[in-house]
């Protein structure tokens, strides 16, 4: 009997770890040279829900290292897929690329509380048969946060405060991180010291937003449009980064695609494009492309709506990288290469689903 | 027949004349460029200036007192305001529009040809965008405008028409290039 008891609980204590240790579904293809944690860089993150896989992609040829980061915000989902579809299918032929796929893995553990309506499973058809797309929430999940939040944010560097106190588990608002801070904090500080001993050379963090088209009342009732960050490219204000990004905007221009340059404001701090670049020698980038479950319908079709769909925001995020790459590669030298990865015609043509594994 | 060769004959002088009345809009090397806002549409101005090597000194805050005329054969302004850049600059739109008013000013009394240029389509139209280009437009000797930039009002069409100045259109940031070939005839 106490024999039994004994497997009992180990059986229930696991399973326990098992829906505590939510894991996306990624199929790494034949690009992939290594795998991590993100615990390798900072011992915090160890056994908690917020530790997550490493992809190394390395040529072997010497060059440049990028390091791609999806699912910062986890119902932001053309980022993490972009990403999976960079692990399932690029291959790198110059320099090394670091694809983290689900930077803040707690969000995907939980379903998006901006739009309850927006299923956390949903399902798409690859070759492979039917896979699971997770559209999680924009933050660590409370449960994982540990400590409740704080009635106003205050980034820890700096007096810069947000009034929504729930932000402090939003990832994107605690570089350069605390490595003995909140989870979320040791998550940004975990990815800086990623950057610092991977020696990463330029960085993007994709994001998505509301998409344009909308007008929408403010409490004073007052209207404004939608869609201000859609397509935007922000860039570090250093100089360099702005002059990649001036050559990555008007590389994405020629496939007749949208998009908008912009730079870090000195004075939001916390984010990744202004604080990465600044406390490391990372160039730094985000984008964000227009996701209709960030509008305000309630029932958005967040897979294949008519203006929006998953496969034009993948091949927009796709063209994005491929042109920062260029842009980087005529500043400092043919230092980084990648095939085997669709253009945005092909993918509007053939389905993203074509292109995972 | 004759009659025909004749009223052929003056028809053909008066468009020749005509096409020569017209004046050709042209610049020399070296350029100055500076930013009017702190977008970064400038650098993007700058990044089609090396593709096609033009010779230009870019400084995206250069004040009236610190700037040479005698250094350059033409001032390119490239409008858009942004609200991060002009914060990372620590000026505000006030102080810019000062700034870039003084140095057009002295471009102007020195004889430089001024353009002013949008290349950042509609998202970078605004009250401040806006504000900049009104208040450097009567310095402007030519107006370089990317197509979506003047779609929803034709301001800068109109800012032209009003100037009798001529306004170079192009659909895309990287086909600025081939304006900037034309005008400084590379």
């Amino acid at each position: 009997m106490k024999k039994f008891f004994i497997i009992f609980t180990v059986i229930i204590l696991s399973s326990l770890s098992i829906a505590a240790y939510f894991q996306p579904d990624v199929r790494p293809g034949k690009g992939v040279t290594g795998f991590g944690w993100l615990s390798d860089y900072h011992e915090g993150l160890k056994g908690t829900n917020l530790d997550t896989p490493v992809y190394f992609m390395d040529s072997g040829e010497e060059g440049a290292t990028f390091l791609l980061m999806g699912g910062t915000h986890s119902n932001e989902i053309s980022t993490m897929m972009t990403a999976t579809m960079f692990i399932e299918r690029a291959v790198v032929k110059k320099g090394r690329v670091i694809v983290i796929p689900y930077s803040n893995k707690s969000g995907v553990s939980v379903n998006d509380t901006r739009n309850p309506n927006i299923d956390h499973f949903l399902p798409i058809e690859t070759k492979s048969g039917p896979r699971f797309i997770v559209y999680g929430d924009r933050r660590t999940d409370p449960e994982d946060q540990i400590y409740p939040d704080p009635e106003v944010f205050k980034h820890y560097q700096s007096d810069f405060t947000l009034e929504d106190g729930a932000e402090a588990r939003n990832l994107n608002r605690q570089y350069p991180g605390v490595a003995d801070g909140n989870i979320t904090q040791q998550l940004a500080y975990a990815i800086i010291q990623l950057i610092k001993e991977e020696g990463v050379n330029i960085n993007l963090d994709m994001h998505e937003s509301d998409p344009p088209g909308f007008t929408y009342k403010n409490s004073n009732g007052s209207t404004y449009s939608s869609g201000r960050l859609a397509y935007m490219l922000v860039c570090n204000p250093a100089e360099t980064a702005l002059e990649i990004g001036a050559i990555a905007a008007m590389e994405v221009e020629m496939y007749d695609l949208p998009i908008k340059l912009d730079q870090s404001n000195p004075a939001f701090r916390g984010l990744s494009h202004l604080e990465i670049g600044n406390y490391t020698d990372s160039l730094s980038f985000l984008c964000e492309s227009p996701n209709p479950g960030m509008s305000q319908q309630e029932f958005p079709d967040v897979l294949y709506d008519e203006d929006f769909p998953l496969k034009h925001r993948i091949g927009w995020n796709l063209t994005v990288i491929s042109s920062l790459i260029d842009g980087y590669n005529m500043m400092f030298g043919d230092s980084l290469e990648i095939d085997n990865l669709p253009d945005y015609f092909e993918i509007m043509d053939n389905g993203f689903e074509e292109y995972l594994n | 027949m004759k009659k025909v060769s004749v009223v052929f004959f003056a028809l053909a002088i008066f468009f020749v004349g005509f096409v020569f009345a017209e004046e050709v809009f042209t610049l020399e090397q070296p350029a100055f460029i500076t930013s009017a806002g702190q977008s970064p549409g400038a650098l993007q101005m700058t990044v089609v200036c090396k593709m096609v090597k033009l010779d230009y000194t870019f400084e995206k805050l250069m004040t009236a007192d610190d700037f040479d005329p005698q250094a350059y054969n033409c001032a390119i302004f490239v409008v858009g305001a942004s609200g991060k850049g002009l914060g990372a600059a620590g000026i505000d739109i006030d102080e810019e529009t000062a700034r870039v008013v003084a140095l057009a000013q002295k471009a102007k009394d020195n004889g430089l040809p001024i353009v002013l240029t949008h290349l950042e389509g509609a998202a970078r139209r605004g009250a401040s965008s806006d504000l900049l280009f009104n208040e450097l437009s009567p310095f402007a000797d030519a107006l370089f405008i990317k197509e979506e930039s003047d779609a929803a009002d034709q301001m800068f069409s109109n800012i032209a028409e009003e100037k009798e100045i001529p306004i170079f259109f192009f659909e895309k940031t990287a086909d600025l290039k081939n304006v900037i070939s034309e005008v400084f005839g590379l």
